[in-house]
């Protein structure tokens, strides 16, 4: 157990892939609370996280990262605010394929805008291969817009080492940010 | 958003809501009861005030589901009642067997009521409703 741990959130709408990712990388068996899914017109899946998901991830370094992911939906704002809190940055995901992309990364953006602080973010998009556009550069724009710099980056959460890198980033984020406010990485109460 | 779509038919509104009125004339220290979806749909509510249902459907969606996980990793078997206490009443939230998918009971009481009494009255409306859903 190192004495190194760190609150990340996972976000991002219905189906992007949030439970997926924590998945593809927790060494614990991850927690799952998922719920039939009654809202077919708006997501063809047949289940989704109406609670939280929840997994640990140790870098290499020896740092512990608990990973907290969040039901997607609107109506569950609500756990949004309750696992945002003591988060020291956010993984927002997007599913190129879906109605309006951009739209959903901003509004993740927002709601976590006091965990991001500007930078501490990474947004991984999926199905860049099937669904070229938007383009990265689209979403960086429309989060340049609204105050946020983060990296923007095609994932596919399904692979392991994918959700790794996107820690790595979402890590250097937080780090960067640390040192460029003068204060170290605060440990999770 | 089709949050709004229709979960149950208005008649199977009318049959629920029926329910719900039963266990609120048969224990008065009730305030409030809400049938809904698993995943956080309201289907038929007796709310007063300004509570939400929608929102409270959300809640009970959540806390059910984190219920069921918690009782799965401590090994204790099949998630049953989840009751909340709080300062100024209960809050009761249980299953209703439905064959085709996942409905959430949730029960507001003031704070004298008698837990045993209302806990039983909730499970028989729970058992109505389920042979409604089941026969139908």
């Amino acid at each position: 157990m190192s004495d190194r741990e760190y609150k990340l959130i996972f976000t991002g709408s219905m189906g992007a892939g949030k439970t997926t990712a924590i998945a593809a990388v927790s060494e614990v068996a991850p927690v799952r609370t998922e719920m039939q899914n009654t809202d077919h017109a708006h997501h063809v899946k047949e289940t989704t996280t109406t609670g939280l998901d929840y997994g640990v991830v140790t870098l290499p370094g020896g740092e512990v990262l608990r990973l907290f992911g969040t039901p997607g939906q609107v109506r569950f704002q609500f756990m949004w605010e309750i696992l945002g809190k003591g988060a020291l940055g956010v993984v927002v995901l997007a599913d190129n394929s879906s109605e309006d992309p951009v739209g959903d990364v901003l509004e993740y953006a927002r709601a976590f805008a006091d965990v991001i602080d500007g930078s501490r973010a990474v947004v991984g998009v999926g199905r860049m291969d099937v669904h070229p556009v938007p383009t990265l550069e689209d979403y960086d724009a429309a989060l340049r817009g609204i105050g946020v710099r983060v990296p923007v980056v095609s994932t596919d959460v399904r692979q392991r080492e994918q959700v790794l890198t996107l820690l790595d980033i979402l890590f250097y984020q937080i780090d960067a940010a640390s040192e460029f406010s003068g204060a170290a990485l605060q440990e999770v109460p | 958003m089709s949050g709004k779509e229709e979960r149950v038919s208005r008649s199977e509104e009318a049959i629920i809501l029926h329910h719900l009125d039963s266990l609120m004339v048969k224990e008065q220290e009730i305030s409030g009861v809400l049938v809904s979806t698993g995943d956080g749909f309201r289907v038929a509510s007796r709310l007063t005030g300004s509570l939400s249902a929608e929102k409270l459907s959300a809640m009970a969606s959540s806390l059910i589901a984190i219920n069921e996980a918690v009782c799965k990793e401590s090994s204790l078997g099949a998630c049953r009642d989840l009751v909340i206490e709080a300062s100024q009443g209960r809050i009761l939230l249980m299953d209703i067997p439905h064959p085709a998918q996942k409905l959430i009971l949730t029960v507001l009481c003031r704070a004298k009521v008698t837990m045993g009494q209302v806990l039983w009255a909730a499970r028989g409306c729970r058992e109505s409703l389920g042979k409604l859903f089941v026969g139908s």
